[in-house]
């Protein structure tokens, strides 16, 4: 951490708007050699629009970026390329059926050289700790492995600036730590510069040297890692001090906490139904759930219950049983053993259309996996579940589906150029709202929102949340399946944690803190084992 | 450019801009407007294509064979359409054409891959024979069984591969495929055992693996226009054609259809069990390649009895109008037309001196041309569509 090494980037004043919203407000940030800088901030705080114009994705408005210390006009992404800027991306973008040698030379207009591959990634992965067989096929391989052979590509560049956003979110904890010992690898032994893009404040603290914070497209802070607490950092993350979120609804204080909080606690807004009673039928009752794949139990004996109108959270590290646990309320999936209850009827699993016709509306993790058609037009979109029922041979009443595909468009401000327009033409956060109209406007008993607003920006978000919050105080019962914590802290009645396929853990939302919901999420046994000072994100050691 | 279209493609549902534009990203890329020329550039480079297959079969002709490219390509038209009942004859050779291609569309439509129609041709033609000349119902209802019987045959060997693919999990590109390879000694079989196919006339002369000639009462009959016979079987084929058409486009089983191949697990969550659907698909398919090897039978186009190598290639061909229509069923009933007419035309060659194989030069020429555009046009909406989302940052 010299300060008088000339900053590897630096960019000054950086600002650029889409429409109305200011994805990045006057931006000043460097980035310097031998440092890790990581860049905090809450989905759409701007991160993702700030490196993607340092990598040439994005042109800025305003403001001067300087690599080090000549002015650069990135506009493609080649250049950043040939400046040294590379990126290790947040989705893999592997082809599951080739080697790891293979995906790794993927691209190159050169004559394939296998031995020369293989010993490329050898070599890498021996600079840097990033051990993986170049032989293995990259579908066999874990979420941890896949992402060092997508750091492997990047590296093999020589890149002097690297970019890893939000790198963790499919990690386990341990594969985690593997990853910022490859960073310090990175920074110290080959002097690289490198930024750390991250919700994660545990993460940050843990991983980096220099932070800068955004919120709302505004850098907040910046300054040594050390210097903060993992109070101070979430203050100026959020803009409000975030286990006062717990304490406050605690006290019955929300409204207190509401107005310092520029996004007040949806999950405040209507209270939670009073202790739920017992003779209350549940919305969703899932029993006793077990699903084996391969011989392992993705889903081990999940019980779980949503009361009508309360919004159940489920937190967790990707790949714990989250996704199986909505497929199987998507009819999916048919379970080895349990039952699922929609309003108190027992409800077949596996069986097409089932869950949907005992009311189970879903908005999945992948909408283009099972929520849409994408080759389909929007008016079809709108009422695909209307064409598993009833006779075959009837005709569609193509008149009537665009009639009510326009009231629908028009009630969900859906984007497009009509009933007819295909799908596949709209962008992603109007796709989103075509699934959620579908789902809400079939009145639902229970939705499923699986990580409704990933990859969605501000705007969007807001409208997913708000509507999320307006079905359950409209009485339907919400399960909230997200590994964003501050979506769950922010939405949720309660909370439930699942490790492993099994659920963990759960918590009233006035009881919930992040600390023990990370160790949870981690697979440790809180209750068993009091937790060590410092250990988790450790809010402990800020008083 | 393979780095940035990575790049691209991982934040495409992310960038923002779209929503805030509000806009169809990929309409806007491209500059002009592209739309209202678009289906001029599409014709265009059909004909483009075209020409440009029959110029380099001409050159063919001329360099390989030695002969007329003028007189191939008037022996053709006069083989296929000029020459007096030419017509009415490619339409009679459309019939089993088209049979196999609609059938191979709707369970392509359905998401399967079903590539063994020639042999369900050739079971198909099988099971028409035995009850068109051995069970002997009187009068027209021998030609109805026996159109029947070849469906059936025809979808009882796709249910085989339906069978393997619902409970077995096999993949129907493989069995079908498969299976049409255990159809040819079933057939040589079958002709050679007089029990089953084998000629019982006794006085032919070379009787073996031959099948007996149909009765005339179990011909398809043919209708007489302008001087042409256009056989029963066309006037199935086309309406049956149409009545899919009708079925994808219209009903809510076209829909589901749709659905299952667009994609299968959106299908399954809203109500449409591929299991069922998918099952039923393959054995349809089936039972019109088996129905175009009865209307093949009794319908002339291919002499008047069973022998070995009887189906022709018409499985295959079928198969590839499918494909080459795109898997639209109106789209079929003109290729079909075509395909009909280089078989109709190639024996009028031999006059020309030139090998009547050279249709099937010109065929396979025609088949690339008619590949070229698509995936030319597919190309340039990549394109367009990569830099729309590459400016959508601007």
């Amino acid at each position: 951490m010299n300060e008088q090494a000339p900053a590897a980037v630096s960019v000054r004043g950086l600002t650029k708007t889409y429409g109305a919203t200011v994805a990045c407000d006057r931006v000043d940030l460097d980035l310097r050699r031998g440092e890790i800088h990581g860049v905090l901030g809450e989905n759409g705080a701007g991160k993702s629009t700030l490196m993607k114009v340092l990598i040439g994705l994005v042109q800025p408005d305003a403001g001067v970026i300087e690599i080090r210390g000549r002015a650069e006009r990135i506009h493609e992404p080649s250049r950043a390329d040939e400046l040294g800027i590379g990126m290790v991306h947040q989705h893999f973008s592997l082809v599951d059926e080739l080697r790891v040698w293979e995906n790794v030379v993927l691209g190159d207009k050169r004559r394939l050289d296998r031995t020369a591959a293989r010993e490329l990634v050898g070599s890498i992965g021996e600079r840097y700790g990033l051990r993986v067989d170049a032989d293995a096929r990259v579908g066999d391989l874990t979420a941890g492995l896949r992402q060092r052979v997508e750091i492997i590509k990047c590296l093999r560049r020589d890149p002097d600036i690297v970019i890893f956003d939000e790198p963790t979110s499919v990690l386990t904890p341990q594969e985690s730590e593997q990853l910022f010992d490859v960073l310090r690898v990175a920074v110290e032994r080959e002097g690289k510069a490198v930024a750390l893009v991250s919700h994660k404040l545990g993460e940050v603290r843990r991983a980096t040297d220099v932070v800068s914070i955004l919120r709302r497209g505004k850098l907040v802070e910046s300054g040594a890692t050390a210097d903060f607490d993992a109070r101070s950092l979430a203050r100026a993350m959020v803009g409000r001090d975030v286990s006062l979120r717990g304490e406050a609804s605690a006290l019955g204080a929300v409204e207190e906490a509401e107005a310092v909080a520029h996004h007040a606690p949806l999950g405040g807004e209507h209270a939670p139904p009073d202790s739920v009673a017992t003779e209350v039928v549940h919305a969703l009752a899932v029993r006793n759930l077990v699903v084996e794949r391969r011989g392992h139990r993705v889903l081990d004996h999940v019980d779980l219950t949503v009361a009508p109108g309360e919004i159940v959270g489920v937190a967790g590290v990707e790949g714990n049983g989250q996704v199986e646990l909505a497929d199987v309320l998507a009819s999916l999936v048919e379970v080895d053993d349990g039952s699922v209850e929609v309003d108190g009827v027992a409800v077949p699993t596996g069986v097409a259309g089932a869950m949907g016709r005992a009311g189970v509306g879903q908005i999945p993790e992948d909408r283009h996996d099972a929520g849409c058609v994408l080759d389909m037009s929007v008016a079809e979109n709108l009422v695909l579940s209307e064409f598993g029922v009833g006779q075959g041979l009837r005709r569609v009443d193509r008149s009537a589906m665009r009639a009510r595909a326009t009231e629908l468009i028009d009630r969900y401000e859906i984007h497009c150029s009509g009933p007819d327009a295909p799908f596949r033409s709209l962008s992603g956060g109007n796709q989103q709202r075509v699934v959620l109209a579908r789902e809400l406007s079939a009145d639902p008993t229970v939705l499923i929102a699986a990580q409704p607003t990933r990859g969605l920006d501000v705007g969007a978000i807001e409208f997913m949340e708000g509507q999320l919050a307006d079905a359950a105080a409209s009485g339907i019962g919400v399960l909230l399946i997200s590994s964003e914590l501050e979506e769950l802290l922010h939405l949720s009645h309660r909370i439930v944690v699942m490790h492993a396929g099994r659920i963990v853990g759960e918590m009233d939302h006035a009881d919930a803190d992040i600390e023990r919901i990370g160790l949870l999420m981690a697979g440790v046994d809180v209750d068993a084992s009091p937790v060590a000072e410092g250990v988790g994100a450790g809010a402990g050691d800020a008083s | 450019m393979t780095d940035s279209t990575r790049i691209l493609d991982a934040y495409e549902s992310e960038t923002p801009a779209r929503d805030a534009a509000g806009d169809e990203p990929r309409a806007a890329g491209g500059g002009g407007g592209p739309s209202a020329r678009e289906p001029l550039v599409v014709a265009g480079l059909y004909v483009a294509s075209i020409l440009g297959a029959l110029v380099v079969s001409a050159i063919l002709v001329v360099v390989a064979t030695d002969g007329s490219a003028r007189d191939v390509f008037t022996a053709l038209l006069d083989g296929s359409l000029r020459s007096p009942g030419a017509w009415g004859l490619t339409l009679t050779t459309a019939a089993p054409l088209l049979l196999v291609a609609c059938g191979s569309i709707v369970s392509t439509r359905a998401g399967l891959i079903n590539i063994g129609q020639e042999g369900q041709v050739l079971i198909g033609s099988c099971f028409a024979a035995y009850v068109a000349v051995r069970l002997g119902t009187p009068g027209w209802s021998v030609v109805v069984l026996s159109l029947l019987a070849g469906a059936v045959g025809g979808g009882a060997w796709a249910g085989v591969a339906a069978g393997l693919r619902r409970w077995r999990r096999v993949p129907e590109v493989l069995t079908t495929l498969l299976l049409t390879f255990i159809s040819f000694p079933l057939i040589t079989y079958g002709l050679s055992q007089s029990w089953l196919l084998a000629d019982r006339n006794t006085e032919r002369r070379n009787q073996l693996n031959t099948g007996e000639q149909l009765p005339s009462d179990a011909l398809l009959p043919d209708l007489r226009v302008f001087g042409n016979d256009i056989d029963t079987g066309f006037f199935i084929a086309l309406g049956l054609t149409l009545a899919l058409a009708w079925m994808i486009a219209r009903t809510v089983l076209g829909v589901r259809i749709g659905m299952l191949g667009l994609n299968p697990r959106a299908a399954q969550r809203f109500g449409v069990s591929s299991e069922r659907l998918t099952t039923w698909a393959l054995i349809g398919a089936g039972a019109t390649a088996g129905a175009a090897g009865g209307v093949l039978l009794t319908g002339g186009a291919a002499g008047d009895r069973l022998v070995f190598g009887f189906a022709g290639n018409f499985g295959w061909d079928g198969l590839l109008i499918a494909l080459l229509a795109r898997n639209r069923l109106l789209v079929a009933i003109p290729m079909a037309f075509v395909f009909a007419m280089l078989r109709t035309g190639s024996s009028f060659l031999a006059a020309t001196g030139v090998n009547r194989t050279m249709t099937d030069v010109v065929q396979a020429l025609l088949v690339l041309a008619l590949l070229v555009p698509p995936a030319i046009l597919f190309v340039r909406d990549r394109r367009r569509s990569l830099r729309a989302a590459a400016e959508d940052g601007v």
